[in-house]
């Protein structure tokens, strides 16, 4: 396994800029998963990393070798693609040997690669079987064995749980998982679903707009996001948001009142903000004073245990609470949301994160 | 079918077109193995031991070379399907796939003899292959088909592997396949279908060609079974058992194959010509 | 991948396609043209005609006479398989991809039957069956009491052109039959059911909505025809000959060209005119692809599914 590095990538089709200036350290043995909107340029740059795209600028080098002009196969990497890709006029077996078969590896050799990556897949019994044979799952599992047989440096899946059923998803998620311990590998892995990111990465990649808006660790974006974006990426539901303005002791919210709060220094009384706070932070709770805010209840959908309540604050502002165990809410009620204020994000008129 | 009525209007319709459509057909063949007299006093008589006579079959395997014309005939078509195909595909995957500069304009190129029957060109043609040397050979044969036939081959097959996944075509660029490679181990055994329905489309019109052979090879042994069955009648047209036995030795074989394979025959003629 | 690589990479897929393409088609085709403006001496030199041959074609009286002769027979032999021909295909069509029909496979495989077959045979068959020595014909119109419209049609100068047209629409029938039936397939079941339920019946639903969602196919059919029409030769050569009887009554662009280029009993052979021909056929063949793209097609509006 090794590391990849990623220094001032940028690519661009005519005018229009795909990717801008990434840099980007993936530890030797992580996993680091790029996230973001569709269009934001993340599978552009696993498919730069696996060479599959040709970039305008800047350097990518995977164990410490710049691989720039190198053709996909000489850069020691492997790919999980979104549709499986795999070959249906060959059995499981010859999907799996393929690449090493034109690389001249001794037959013995490649058989015995392909019945050690089908015994870690479980994948024994379906060797002889053609990929319209198998269910979405078993083949997931012979394009991931396809890379494995590969011994490469680096794994790149491309959306690869994106075609399962929601159950098979959270099976193939944890042996993504599993795998990844088992195999000690690196993995750069791209998703738009943020529970996967959360759930898989040792670091996440947030991106937009070709861009990289933060990396870090998954806990470290839930808890001080970088920016608006990341903030409203990364948690489900969304973020809430609650825009107003900068005020001596805290922020001012219009008709929804005046949340106290201290304000970074260097924050100019009237600047335009935004105040961010996840609905798990937020409680339903009769009477005044404190983080308190008015609110009519627009809809409640419960989940069992938990449930969520759509809210609409005095100021005409919508949010989202969560709440816990048995509640008397129905669409329609008055009532009161408490903020805890120690789960408060203060975002500029930039986006940014202040403090 | 709402009326039982109207479902018998329907299967009348087309029972009796499907009556026309074979007579003709039907009444040669059965009229080959008769007696020169049944033929004539008893047309529609099917042969029965009375009535039966193999002269006619007698006089066409007596001329021998009509057997090299079916030998003829089957190399040509056979060669020329082999070009299409191999050509076509080559060229098919090499427009769809790599983008270079004058990509779009020689598309444009290539499908110009879609709609301009190359046979307009016959006069430059007999030229041509006369100063190659290449008169009465099947070569000459082969290679005007394979360029009468490309130009669909190369449009059918260029959308048929469009719809090959991009996925597809990347992983065995991971797997480390040069281009050739990719071609001749993943692009080709995934579009045999679609080489099925080039090659019905090649195979029939080519068979069944009057024009070429008699331009190119009209002599010397290099006839196709079209024009040897063409001259055969053209010897024999009052010998009406030879010309019924002909005729059949012609038809048979043609609609055997044709019934065997019709399924794959109509798709193919179907999801080529729509598109 | 390196500039080389890639040109040989290009030059081994694309060259063997270009180059048989180039030399046997678009080379021939252009010489032809080019041809077409000489004239051929007796020496056996060419000489620069410009529209001489044209000329020749168009307005000597020689030479104008079985063009335009030709040439009508042609439009004459078209406008029966548009009048003839597709409308029996359509029919067909309609027929065959009624639901729930039984013996589908069957009609289709059978009535396709003789486009499989070559217009040599085809065109020997009728000739026998219209034969008034076999007398099959005559036959079968005295079994309906009307034997006394019996003419040897073939044989007679007003009836020989529609006679070869007939046969050569009941050969090539299943070819319009089998587009339009692919096209009525593709019109999904729900938009029949929605127009049953609109209260159409089966005749109303195919004339307002089958129907106007398959004239792009009908007017496909109507281009290929036109093209094979202006190009066919096999079925007036192997029945009538190059000399196109009687009396030249089924001349088609297709023999005259061949005649010319080829000589016969009556003339010498003249590729210099025989070009001309072949250039004023592609001229029309051109013309007719260009209305339907420019004029017809455009007008078609075409529908996915």
């Amino acid at each position: 396994m090794a590391e990849v590095v990623i220094g001032k990538l940028s690519k661009s089709f005519g005018a229009v800029e795909v990717l801008k200036d990434i840099d980007l350290a993936v530890e030797d043995g992580s996993f680091v998963v790029l996230v973001g909107p569709s269009g934001c340029g993340k599978s552009t740059l696993l498919r730069s990393i696996a060479g599959l795209e040709p970039v305008t600028g800047g350097s990518i080098s995977i164990g410490g070798r710049e691989v720039n002009g190198l053709a996909p196969a000489q850069r020691g990497i492997a790919m999980v693609f979104q549709s499986y890709a795999l070959y249906p006029h060959m059995d499981v077996a010859a999907n799996m040997g393929f690449g090493l078969k034109f690389a001249g590896a001794p037959k013995a050799e490649i058989a015995a690669r392909v019945q050690e990556a089908a015994r870690i897949l479980q994948l024994e019994p379906l060797l002889k079987r053609r990929p319209r044979e198998l269910s979405g799952g078993q083949r997931q599992r012979v394009a991931i064995g396809r890379a494995i047989v590969r011994k490469p440096q680096v794994f790149l899946f491309d959306e690869p749980l994106s075609n399962l059923d929601a159950a098979l998803r959270v099976n193939t998620r944890v042996e993504i998982a599993r795998l990844h311990k088992m195999l000690a590998a690196t993995i750069v892995y791209v998703t738009h679903d943020q529970v996967e990111a959360m759930t898989l990465a040792d670091k996440i990649v947030v991106m937009n707009h070709g861009r990289i808006e933060q990396q870090g660790k998954p806990l470290d974006l839930y808890y001080r996001p970088a920016n608006l974006f990341v903030a409203g990426f990364i948690g489900s539901p969304a973020m809430n948001f609650l825009k107003g303005e900068a005020v001596a002791g805290g922020v001012g919210l219009g008709a929804d009142g005046l949340i106290s709060l201290p304000l970074p220094p260097g924050t100019a009384p009237g600047a335009h903000v935004t105040l961010g706070i996840r609905p798990e932070h937020m409680r339903i709770a009769a009477g005044e004073g404190g983080l308190r805010l008015p609110a009519t209840v627009d809809l409640v959908e419960r989940l069992g245990e938990t449930g969520f309540v759509h809210l609409r604050l005095a100021s005409g502002a919508v949010a989202i609470a969560e709440i816990r165990g048995e509640t008397g809410l129905k669409t329609g009620d008055r009532t009161h949301v408490a903020l805890d204020p120690a789960r408060l994000h203060l975002f500029g008129a930039d986006g940014r994160r202040l403090g | 079918m709402r009326k039982p009525l109207s479902a018998f209007a329907v299967h009348a319709i087309l029972g009796l077109y499907t009556l026309l459509a074979l007579f003709p057909i039907v009444l040669v063949v059965m009229n080959s193995f008769k007696a020169r007299r049944a033929i004539f006093n008893t047309p529609l008589h099917p042969p029965s031991p009375a009535n039966f006579d193999p002269v006619g079959y007698a006089r066409v395997f007596g001329d021998s070379s009509l057997a090299f014309y079916y030998l003829n005939s089957i190399t040509v078509t056979a060669g020329a399907i082999i070009l299409t195909l191999l050509f076509g595909a080559m060229a098919a995957w090499a427009l769809t796939e790599y983008k270079f500069r004058w990509n779009t304009l020689l598309a444009l190129f290539l499908s110009i003899g879609i709609m301009v029957p190359i046979r307009l060109g016959s006069v430059a043609i007999i030229q041509l292959v006369a100063e190659l040397n290449l008169i009465n050979t099947l070569t000459a044969l082969i290679l005007v088909y394979t360029a009468q036939n490309l130009p669909l081959a190369i449009f059918i097959l260029s959308e048929f592997i469009a719809q090959i996944p991009k996925d597809l075509r990347e992983a065995a660029r991971c797997d480390g396949l040069s281009e050739y490679n990719i071609f001749f181990h993943v692009i080709l055994p995934l579009i045999r279908p679609a080489m099925a329905t080039v090659a019905v489309f090649t195979m029939i019109p080519v068979w069944n060609d009057l024009w070429f052979p008699l331009l190119l090879a009209p002599a010397g042994g290099r006839q196709t079974i079209t024009l040897g069955v063409q001259q055969f009648l053209g010897q024999y047209i009052t010998d009406w058992n030879a010309v019924l036995a002909a005729l059949s030795t012609a038809i048979v074989p043609v609609l055997l194959l044709y019934v065997i394979f019709s399924r794959q025959l109509i798709r193919g003629l179907t999801s080529g010509a729509v598109k | 991948m390196p500039q080389g690589a890639y040109l040989r990479l290009l030059l081994f897929f694309l060259g063997p396609a270009v180059l048989v393409y180039t030399l046997f088609s678009i080379y021939p085709l252009l010489a032809t043209i080019l041809n077409s403006f000489y004239s051929r001496q007796s020496d056996g030199s060419h000489l620069w005609a410009g529209l001489g041959n044209f000329h020749t074609l168009l307005l000597d009286p020689t030479w104008s006479g079985p063009f335009w002769n030709a040439l009508k027979n042609n439009v004459i032999f078209f406008l029966i398989h548009m009048s003839v021909q597709n409308p029996i295909g359509l029919l067909l069509a309609a027929l065959l991809s009624l639901p729930r029909l039984r013996f589908r496979a069957t009609y289709r495989t059978l009535i396709f039957m003789p486009t499989m077959l070559s217009v040599v045979v085809i065109g020997f068959v009728w000739q026998l069956i219209l034969s008034p020595l076999w007398g099959i014909a005559r036959m079968f119109l005295n079994f309906f009491g009307l034997g006394f419209l019996f003419a040897p049609w073939l044989g007679v100068e007003s009836s020989a052109l529609i006679t070869v047209s007939l046969i050569s629409v009941w050969q090539f029938v299943g070819i319009p039959m089998i587009l339009i039936y692919t096209a009525l397939l593709a019109i999904p079941d729900e938009l029949i059911d929605a127009a049953t339920v609109d209260g159409l019946n089966q005749f109303q639903a195919f004339m307002w909505v089958k129907l106007p969602l398959i004239w792009p196919t009908i007017g496909l059919v109507s281009i290929l025809t036109f093209v094979n029409n202006f190009n066919a030769f096999d079925l007036i050569y192997a029945m009538k000959g190059a000399l196109a009887g009687p009396n030249f009554s089924t001349d088609i662009m297709g023999t005259l060209f061949y005649r010319t280029f080829f000589g016969n009993q009556l003339q010498l052979g003249n590729p210099a005119m025989g070009s001309a021909i072949a250039t004023m056929m592609l001229i029309i063949i051109l013309i007719g692809v260009m209305a339907y793209l420019f004029l017809v097609q455009r007008r078609i509006q075409r529908y996915s599914f």
